[in-house]
């Protein structure tokens, strides 16, 4: 354990007032400032004692909106992972002395956007025009993550003979967890006429997106605005919140285009895991639960691998063999993943939102969830992956 | 042709400004043996833009025999039924005249028919 492992905590987690499939379309500025807000309320912080503004890119805007002059701004925005990278740096800031109160910030409107005709989700910027690596891609008629992550499966298949079928248990599973939370787009049939319950067969048997991907294989594409709220030790004890400890805390990252990924069956969850589990003094035997990121099963599940949860090629069977489940041994994506839950584009808000409320005990505070989605887990292994399985950040979250 | 650093002999794909391995900028271009092997593939269902039209279509990664790894869309094969293509197979370049000055490389499944 270092000495900047619990240097911070994070002390509160709040969302947007609507997410998912809004009635009205949102914007994603408002999105963000809805989320300050309801965590500046849960917390008791006031607004203008945040002194730190990290988000993917809005930090200026969102500084201006809210009339602040903060000492520390970060943009960075690597895609979904960006936010658990925040609260590294955040840590980090904290740890030097800089400031003693940051927030991280995140709102996207996936959602609204196609409806008033803005083009779909992600605003992830890596690479992009004038990157010779984009182009080429596009040139051969990759568009959009599916189609490359397909190829990651594929591979995985072929060099530990796993199945499609295989991960769709994590879909199957994820969409449980979605059934205890009725803030998720796929709760139930009332919140989405596809949702509900989903069967193996039912993954298998949707349309095609990207083979061997079906559209039950990927996530969805939603609004979310989300926020939490970072702060040094002796402010954190002095809320009424329960603090949630960064014990550890790391980021790394293989390539920005897929074409540079050595192995792809291979993220840089390895390296970020491992440094965080350093930071914190802990390990995967440690952990009680994961939030991971699920932008497709075979993301979930090759990054259970990655974070020494399962070993290689095998990071589905915590699915599939109802580990991951509710009521099983280790709890797995608890709010119904970027499968099932909300997935904006960007999906490491709604991780970080998640482990903050399981390992306060607030899961089930009303709003955003049901009887049986509370667990008993004191320790959470946080893991976003952002591009094409390009870049993650890592965190060991630990109860008080 | 492919782009090879002079100071460590590398072959890298796509072309940079800088070599990867060694950060020379000592960079020529060679002609490359249009040989590689096939390290993994998937179908697009949909695409947009003008690929809209050709799908479905097999995309693959190929694993240049010179080093290094380039995207392509996929020849001689099936794009009804993938599960028949065999990552690790041999594969060979052809060249689709674009524009006068641009031509662009697709790789396809060696022996297949065109």
């Amino acid at each position: 354990m270092s000495g900047i492992s619990r240097a911070a905590a994070i002390v509160g987690a709040a969302e947007a007032n609507e997410i998912g499939y809004p009635e009205e379309p949102k914007t994603s500025l408002q999105l963000h400032i809805e989320a300050i807000k309801n965590v500046s309320d849960q917390t008791g912080i006031p607004i203008s004692d945040i002194e730190g503004i990290f988000s993917a890119g809005w930090s200026s805007e969102l500084a201006e909106h809210l009339g602040l002059h903060p000492k520390y701004i970060d943009t960075t925005s690597v895609g979904g992972c960006s936010f658990e990278m925040h609260v590294h740096h955040a840590l980090a800031a904290i740890h030097a002395g800089i400031i003693d109160i940051a927030v991280v910030s995140h709102g996207e409107n996936g959602w609204s956007r196609r409806r008033i005709g803005a083009g779909g989700g992600g605003n992830y910027s890596g690479g992009g025009a004038g990157s010779p690596a984009t182009e080429m891609s596009m040139s051969y008629g990759l568009s959009g993550a599916p189609s490359n992550y397909s190829h990651a499966m594929v591979r995985h298949n072929h060099r530990f003979g796993t199945t499609p079928e295989d991960f769709a248990h994590v879909a199957v599973v994820t969409r449980e967890w979605a059934g205890l939370n009725p803030r998720a787009v796929m709760h139930s049939a009332d919140t989405h006429e596809f949702g509900g319950p989903i069967t193996v067969e039912a993954v298998q048997n949707a349309r095609l997106i990207s083979w061997p991907l079906t559209l039950l294989h990927v996530c969805l594409v939603t609004d979310h605005g989300g926020a939490v709220i970072v702060a040094r030790p002796e402010i954190a004890r002095s809320l009424r919140t329960n603090p949630v400890w960064i014990a550890g805390a790391a980021e790394n990252m293989s390539h920005s285009n897929i074409m540079e990924m050595e192995d792809f069956t291979s993220t840089s969850a390895f390296a970020s895991s491992k440094t965080a589990y350093e930071m914190a003094g802990l390990g995967p035997k440690d952990m009680e639960m994961a939030m991971i990121y699920d932008s497709f099963t075979v993301t979930a599940a090759m990054t259970a691998e990655m974070l020494g949860l399962a070993p290689r090629g095998e990071g589905y069977k915590l699915w599939k063999n109802g580990d991951a489940a509710p009521g099983g041994r280790f709890p797995i994506n608890t709010n119904g993943g970027g499968l099932s839950f909300n997935h904006s584009g960007m999906y490491g808000m709604q991780l970080l939102v998640e482990s903050y409320r399981q390992l306060s005990g607030t899961a089930e505070d009303g709003i955003n969830g049901i009887k049986g989605k509370q667990t008993n887990a004191r320790t959470c292994i946080v893991n976003g992956t952002g591009g094409s399985l390009s870049t993650t950040g890592t965190l060991v979250l630990v109860a008080d | 042709m492919l782009p090879r650093c002079r100071e460590c002999s590398r072959v890298h794909w796509y072309p940079r400004y800088i070599c990867p391995t060694c950060h020379s900028t000592d960079i020529e271009w060679m002609e490359g043996s249009g040989k590689g092997t096939l390290y993994t593939y998937a179908v697009q269902n949909r695409a947009f833009g003008g690929w809209a039209e050709d799908a479905p279509f097999v995309t693959a990664y190929i694993d240049l025999a010179e080093g290094d790894r380039m995207v392509t869309v996929l020849r001689g094969v099936d794009p009804n039924k993938p599960e028949e293509i065999e990552i690790g197979c041999a594969v060979t370049v052809e060249f689709e005249e674009a524009s006068e000055d641009i031509h662009i490389p697709f790789w396809r499944v060696a022996g297949s028919e065109s």
